[in-house]
């Protein structure tokens, strides 16, 4: 009988001891060049460009404006009282809740005025002011009527809050022309 | 006396053959995270600091805006003049109809140049504005 002789298989493997290696590589790379960064910022909507011509001026009565400007020099006027930045918050808060209840056309609209020479970072730490004064109200609002946190309410009652009732008015006045 | 040391007959190895796919999961999540720099700074700015900061959920929504220390204003990759944004703009807000703008300014700057470019903004329409800060320690 002849034997036919089996040839031996090889072992066909693919050495993946090193396999980890390499992923781990990989992954130190893609570690150190993430960046996941977030932008944060204070958002804002300007206003709608009108030519200087067209502009009409709307009178605004006196109890609903709060108006702030910020010289050169960094004096801060609130309604034509000098201010220090950190107290703009304490001013406006009673202000923007006593018309909690009030139709939007009656609400507080903050307008923020600046000379070309104005340090941006002042108008920054202002704006940051009345955006935290309007938070507060807005905070205090969900409490009271909801009795939930902002961020706990639904897009319904987060509607009232932000928009019917303590809707965010900042205008940025019109630049004047020298 | 010889002293037989009893060894455990079970075997001790931690099993690593799936080591690797644990650590693909981990890449796998890394590079999606990832968004490598698309754009190179060309201008120096420190950003103001603020508390009553947002953060912009969609981050493709956004166009930047960088004003450096020197008054330079860069936007995408090139240096640009106040004028010029108003074109470039209008045809980013054309691409994307509700686009953010964020305003990368240092916060040395002044307020002068700043109202320049919110004019430019407002002549192209592009009102969605941000103003980038970082968070207040």
């Amino acid at each position: 009988m002849v034997q036919i002789k089996k040839k031996k298989e090889r072992d066909a493997n693919i050495p993946d001891a090193g396999m980890s290696d390499i992923v781990f590589l990989l992954l130190l790379f893609f570690l150190v060049s993430t960046t996941i960064d977030v932008d944060t910022g204070i958002g804002l909507s300007l206003p709608e460009y009108i030519p200087p011509e067209e502009q009409e001026f709307v009178p605004l009565s006196k109890d609903r404006l709060a108006a702030l400007n910020i010289n050169e020099n960094g004096d801060v006027l609130l309604d034509g009282k000098v201010i220090a930045i950190p107290q703009i918050s304490e001013n406006l808060i009673p202000r923007i809740e006593s018309k909690i209840n009030l139709p939007l056309k009656k609400k507080l609209v903050v307008s923020v005025k600046t000379d070309r020479k104005t340090n941006y970072n002042l108008y920054i730490q202002a704006l940051d002011q009345i955006k935290y004064a309007y938070a507060e109200v807005q905070k205090a609002y969900a409490q009271q009527a909801f009795g939930k946190k902002l961020s706990e309410l639904t897009p319904e009652e987060e509607k009232t809050v932000k928009k019917e009732k303590v809707p965010i008015i900042i205008s940025i006045a019109e630049p004047e022309k020298i | 006396m010889t002293f037989n040391k009893k060894r455990a007959s079970v075997k001790q190895e931690i099993p690593t053959s799936s080591m690797p796919d644990i650590i693909f999961m981990l890449l796998l999540f890394f590079m999606v995270a990832t968004t490598l720099k698309e754009v190179e700074v060309y201008v120096q700015y420190k950003l103001p600091e603020a508390v009553a900061i947002e953060k912009i959920e969609n981050k493709r929504l956004i166009s930047y805006i960088w004003v450096g220390k020197s008054g330079k204003i860069q936007v995408n990759d090139a240096i640009v003049k106040v004028e010029d944004i108003k074109d470039i703009m209008y045809k980013k807000r054309q691409e994307l109809p509700n686009v953010i703008v964020s305003l990368r300014i240092d916060k040395e700057s002044d307020m002068g140049i700043v109202n320049d470019i919110q004019q430019e903004l407002r002549k192209a329409d592009a009102r969605r504005i941000n103003y980038s800060a970082m968070l207040k320690q």
